[in-house]
């Protein structure tokens, strides 16, 4: 499979901070990749020389097989900061993007009217985009992003301020490109939306690649440290079990997840929790993006600064 | 190109087909038109009616047959103020309908001579409207006026008497008062007119290619005024729209969609060209309404056509040097108030051409003259200034070393901006300093 994007020891700084260092990642044709990392990790200057906006200081962008800059016109960009022009009419605003990214008006007047529909907003086309609320105008932004049937789409961060309703219509619609075999790289912080959204990781912090592959494959790649358990008595006290921590806030209100201790043997752990309480079911669940992030940034950074992203994580 | 055309097209509609452009730089220049083509030459048609009714005067014997010549004689009152004009004034159909009214207007009018005692019953025939108007002249006004009196030539009018005819009635009353003393001193008031009456001045100007040219004052000054104005309310007008869409494209965030799909020099290079229509329009209506004026007062001929070529070779230089300005400032900063002090120091050097508008148009050969048309920004504002001020034409070469140096200028402008505009849209936050500018300019 070709290559969407290939991106070879590209660095860039601006002043004394460098933001993205000695970058190397491929994101193959057809895949719908996640582009993670927490903020400040380099995700949007990344994305911004993929879009040619800005410029990298050494290494080499490729997209689509060319340059970033030819490219231009045959990706749709979702940026993360949202903007519209405040006076102009919905179909005025999406006409226009369409127009500079070379589709004729003919054809974008009717396609306009296609995705308006699709996107369950029919009705806006002559309204002014301050007149839409900011779930509307995100959608009126992400038509724009796409309006070109572009063969690559770059969204960052396409579900913040979405209601969960608007979320479906438009990850709905992202797995339909998807489908149709368009790449798409999906930037996010929020690591579970990737998780259920993605068939493909990249991870950065730091401006530096931290993992890259299938999900599957990453989380086959790290040990398990968490075990689910579904007591029989609700009130059993697990907090005692060694080596272990409690997780709190567990996906299901019958289960109770622990997360194992460094150097701890989980077959162990699995042991002590059957002697201390009948079960109705224990297992060792495969780790989830946000716990191998954790993990890669103890392993590079330490345990502060993976307590310190924990923290963060927690709060999206 | 196309994607150039399509940003200029956007940013030419989204400004010029607002209901505020229209009203400010089309209704309002057609509306002047419309005040100099047709509702001035009507107001003075009105102006024209001739006057009718029955005028009392209290006045010695000799004053009353005075005043009733002076009212039924084919003289123009106003011959004399004529004879002092300009010859292109006295040329000019609205000027002359509104100095020769006299005739037609006061041939309708009776004369009745009253006495002293009937003043009151009189007033109340002025109010009631059934008299035109009551003139009393004491005695006393026909001494020798170099004695202290407190007498006064009284005209009472209506509360709604026309204005003109007041200066009529007063001009023709207090005529026939002069003349009068004239002839009881043994005059004949008409020789003594002809006596005092200053004879006319024609400055020419003598050139030094040879040439003769009229001198007309009050056109050198404000012809240049006018075409160095027209120069500054179309470019800066166009060029503010360009610093507040840039501002607010970046304000609304929409910047990074439009750089996803346009290179900034793109973006840069359309937003210019569109600014570019609107301030084309501009030129052409607030210029043709000055034009419908001269065209109106038949003065049209002291502006050439040669002066109006210059005028668009200027508005072009002037238009892309403010242009590439604004848009490089707007690129900067995020706010509007954040650019005012990065446009300071540039306005305070553009204003140099205002400031020094007396002094450039009295000497348009000198040395500030010639010198400040050779500057950059300056150029445009200070070449079309003495082209239309100067009296002898300006000499080829300075004219040609203007535009060699000034659209060079304009070049470098707009390549140094276009740097400046580069980085500085992708910028947030903190607005950079002067410094900080040169610095992009570096860089970019």
């Amino acid at each position: 499979m070709t290559a969407a994007i290939e991106i070879r020891n590209v660095s860039k700084s601006f002043g004394d901070t460098k933001a993205v260092i000695d970058l190397d990642l491929e994101v193959p044709t057809g895949s719908l990749c996640g582009f993670l990392g927490p903020n400040g990790a380099g995700k949007s200057t990344t994305i911004r020389m993929l879009m040619s906006i800005i410029h990298a200081d050494s290494g080499s962008v490729q997209v689509l097989g060319t340059s970033a800059l030819k490219a231009k016109d045959r990706i749709g960009y979702l940026p993360e900061e949202r903007g519209v022009y405040r006076k102009m009419k919905v179909g005025g605003f999406v006409e226009y993007i369409g127009k500079l990214k070379g589709v004729r008006s003919s054809i974008l007047r009717k396609r306009i009217d296609e995705w308006l529909e699709r996107v369950e907003l029919p009705e806006i086309r002559n309204r002014r985009c301050e007149e839409l609320s900011k779930g509307m105008q995100q959608k009126v932004q992400f038509l724009a992003a796409i309006i070109h049937e572009p063969e690559l789409i770059i969204l960052d961060e396409p579900f913040s301020g979405l209601d969960p309703v608007n979320a479906r219509v438009i990850g709905g619609i992202i797995d339909e490109l998807h489908q149709q075999g368009r790449t798409i790289l999906f930037s996010t912080h929020v690591l579970p939306q990737a998780e259920q959204i993605c068939n493909r990781i990249i991870m950065i912090d730091e401006g530096k690649k931290v993992l890259d592959g299938t999900v599957n494959a990453i989380q086959a790649q790290f040990d398990p440290r968490v075990i689910s358990v579904e007591p029989v008595d609700k009130n059993c006290d697990l907090s005692k079990i060694a080596g272990t921590t409690l997780v709190e806030n567990t996906i299901k209100s019958n289960h109770l997840l622990l997360r194992l201790d460094d150097q701890i043997d989980a077959t162990e752990v699995l042991r002590k929790i059957v002697q201390t309480t009948p079960v109705r079911g224990i297992e060792i669940v495969k780790p989830t993006l946000d716990e191998v992030f954790i993990e890669q940034v103890a392993r590079r950074r330490g345990t502060k600064a993976a307590d310190q992203i924990r923290e963060e994580l927690s709060n999206v | 190109m196309s994607k150039t055309l399509t940003v200029a097209w956007r940013e030419f509609r989204h400004t010029a087909m607002t209901k505020a452009f229209l009203i400010g730089a089309v209704i309002m220049p057609l509306l002047m038109m419309g005040l100099f083509i047709v509702v001035m030459p009507l107001m003075m048609e009105a102006n024209t009616t001739p006057m009718t009714g029955t005028v009392a005067i209290i006045a010695p014997d000799d004053v009353v047959q005075e005043f009733q010549e002076r009212l039924h004689s084919k003289e123009n009152p106003n011959a004399e103020l004529i004879e002092q004009l300009p010859d292109i004034v006295k040329q000019d159909p609205l000027a002359s309908s509104m100095l020769t009214h006299s005739a037609s207007n006061t041939t309708n009018i009776v004369l009745h001579r009253a006495s002293i005692t009937e003043v009151e019953q009189l007033k109340e025939d002025v109010r009631n409207g059934d008299l035109a108007a009551l003139i009393v002249v004491p005695d006393s006004l026909l001494g020798n006026q170099t004695s202290e009196t407190n007498d006064r030539l009284e005209v009472l009018i209506p509360s709604s008497f026309s204005p003109n005819h007041t200066d009529l009635l007063s001009s023709a009353v207090a005529k026939s008062v002069v003349d009068v003393r004239l002839s009881r001193l043994g005059y004949e008031p008409s020789e003594m007119y002809d006596m005092v009456r200053r004879p006319r001045v024609a400055a020419t100007r003598l050139t030094h290619d040879g040439g003769e040219k009229e001198d007309n004052e009050a056109a050198r000054r404000i012809i240049p005024m006018a075409f160095m104005m027209l120069l500054w309310i179309a470019t800066f007008t166009s060029g503010n729209y360009l610093l507040t869409t840039t501002i607010e494209e970046k304000g609304n965030k929409v910047m990074e969609v439009l750089l996803s799909a346009v290179s900034p020099l793109q973006l840069l290079g359309g937003k210019i060209l569109g600014q570019a229509g609107v301030s084309f329009i501009m030129l052409l209506m607030y210029g043709g309404a000055a034009i419908a004026g001269l065209i109106t007062f038949a003065l049209l001929d002291l502006v050439p056509i040669s002066h109006l070529l210059y005028l668009v070779a200027y508005f072009t230089m002037a238009y892309f040097m403010i242009a590439s300005i604004m848009a490089a400032v707007g690129s900067a900063v995020t706010e509007l108030r954040d650019a005012q002090s990065l446009i300071g120091p540039i306005m305070i050097i553009l204003i140099i051409p205002l400031a020094l508008w007396p002094v450039l148009s009295e000497h348009p050969n000198g040395i500030i003259a010639t010198v400040s048309s050779f500057t950059p920004p300056l150029i445009p504002f200070v070449m079309i200034l003495r082209i239309t001020a100067s009296t002898e034409t300006i000499a080829a070469w300075q004219i040609i070393l203007s535009m060699v140096i000034g659209f060079g200028a304009v070049l470098g402008m707009i390549w140094g901006c276009a740097r400046i505009f580069r980085i500085g849209v992708l910028m947030q936050g903190k607005p950079p300093s002067f410094l900080q500018l040169l610095r992009w300019i570096r860089q970019g």
